[in-house]
């Protein structure tokens, strides 16, 4: 497994294909970051949102970095395709820690305010959060589900304004709830408890991925 | 042993591709599949290594390890022929010195031109298909899957994979590919079937009669004539001092002369059993 990760990891960067999201992600937490933002949580919760779109894109291009005759090889030496997508699972969500970590130091670096005990675990909670939307929302538009380049990105584009936007959704409701506190011990339990719910998604998109993408082969 | 029971497979809700297609390859057979473009060759070979499931029917006996050689090798690899096949060997469980070293010599013996440390989509096509061949070949596999193999490779190495082909097979790997050429497939398998349709016809024998010969060198100013350049030669390997080559029944006599002239010892003449 190991093994399979590092193969992931090295296609992933020589492929490049991660560093539009990547540099899309800086942009957005650098704009966000900046003097007048307000209280942290808010900032948080918006570097959050940003992180959404760009782990779902990340995904996709992890995943996609792989043509299908090579993911054939690949299958072919792992012994069967769970293992490969488990890889890129990993890999993408590497990529999101890597993200998280930016999203939430980034803020700190480049403007003093004061910063709370309970600050950087909400903060952290959100990231984690939007990232397991990410990734699953870019499991289920890569390539192993929706062959057609168009469609995904169609697809792509409505779940994750539905899942920043709907009144409701998990993402949603813990941004309504950061933007409109200036202590951020309050929002702690309701970020703690979506969690396993993002989580859970995570887990479904994947079983959805896998079984579409060995009903196609 | 592998066997192919009753496989259809169809994409969607496409065309039958395959429709009740039964095959078993024992261990040590050399199994060609041979049929016009898409007429369903590569679809047998990706539902025996096990990449596509069948849509019915069922695919047993797969050995542990695996080989298989896609036609077309993805043009877009940036990683080097060596560190691909450094992931690729450690993704089967070899360590990173022994993958290295495997496929160094791999990559030797194919006579990789243009550079172990290149991208792999700098290479040329044939060049890129030998890496492909190195990977299937990291570990000894039990079935080894290749579709047209010799398309874009050169003739040297069109010789070092005949032998590869036999190698594999005498250590008791199951090798099953595709050619749609006759000369190609008669001098390498044992055993061909005809596919039409997505239909598999009855195993025919590639009918033609095969001799080994063994020789030694004989003196000092023995002379190398390139035996895989030799009319009729299908494999050639050195074995303990000897040197063994398999050779079409109808060029054994020119070969014995060339070898003769070029100063080896003629051991001994076999003729190879028919297969069965």
């Amino acid at each position: 497994m190991i093994a399979l990760v590092r193969y992931t990891l090295a296609t992933t960067i020589h492929g490049q294909r991660y560093l539009a999201p990547v540099l899309l992600f800086f942009a957005g937490v650098g704009i966000s970051a900046g003097s007048d933002s307000g209280p942290l949580p808010g900032v948080y919760a918006l570097n959050a949102g940003i992180l959404l779109v760009c782990v779902t894109w990340v995904t996709m291009a992890v995943i996609s970095v792989e043509d299908p005759t090579h993911r054939a090889i690949t299958v072919v030496a792992a012994r069967g395709p769970v293992k490969v997508l488990a890889a890129a699972i990993v890999v993408s969500a590497l990529l999101a820690v890597g993200l998280t970590i930016i999203g939430l130091g980034l803020p700190l670096a480049m403007h003093p305010r004061p910063v709370t005990a309970a600050d950087l675990p909400a903060g952290a909670l959100a990231h984690l959060l939007c990232a397991a939307f990410g990734l699953a929302f870019g499991l289920v538009c890569s390539r192993l589900v929706i062959r057609r380049q168009g469609y995904a990105l169609l697809a792509a584009l409505f779940l994750v304004t539905a899942a920043l936007l709907t009144t409701g959704s998990p993402p949603n409701t813990l941004f309504k709830r950061m933007a409109n506190t200036s202590n951020a011990a309050d929002i702690l339990p309701t970020a703690a408890a979506l969690l396993p719910l993002g989580l859970a998604v995570l887990a479904l998109a994947a079983a959805l991925t896998h079984i579409v993408s060995v009903r196609r082969d | 042993m592998l066997s192919v029971e009753a496989v259809s497979k169809r994409y969607g809700g496409g065309n039958w591709v395959l429709r009740e297609v039964d095959l078993t390859v024992e261990p040590g057979a050399v199994v060609a599949v041979v049929g016009g473009n898409g007429s369903g060759k590569s679809t047998l070979l990706r539902l025996m290594v096990g990449v596509s499931r069948p849509t019915a029917g069922a695919i047993n006996g797969r050995p542990d390890v695996v080989g298989y050689v896609p036609e077309r090798f993805p043009p877009n690899e940036r990683l080097s022929a060596v560190a691909y096949l450094g992931h690729l060997g450690r993704i089967r469980g070899m360590t990173t010195i022994e993958a290295a070293d495997r496929a160094e010599e791999l990559l030797e013996r194919l006579d990789l031109q243009g550079g172990f440390d290149a991208q792999v989509r700098t290479l040329s096509k044939g060049n890129a298909q030998k890496v492909a061949l190195a990977q299937a070949l990291l570990v000894p596999p039990g079935l080894l899957v290749l579709d047209e193999p010799w398309s874009g490779l050169d003739s040297d190495a069109h010789g070092v994979l005949a032998t590869i082909i036999a190698e594999v097979a005498a250590a008791g790997g199951a090798v099953v590919f595709t050619d749609h050429r006759e000369s190609v497939t008669r001098a390498n398998a044992t055993r061909i079937h005809r596919i039409h349709d997505g239909r598999i016809a009855e195993a025919t024998p590639p009918g033609r009669a095969v001799v080994e010969v063994a020789l030694t060198r004989s003196a000092e100013d023995t002379e190398d004539p390139g035996w895989d350049e030799v009319d009729g030669v299908l494999t050639a390997v050195t074995h303990q001092g000897q040197l063994f080559v398999r050779v079409d029944r109808d060029h054994s006599d020119a070969l014995l002369t060339i070898a003769l002239r070029h100063g080896w010892s003629v051991d001994s003449v076999t003729p190879e059993k028919a297969a069965p």
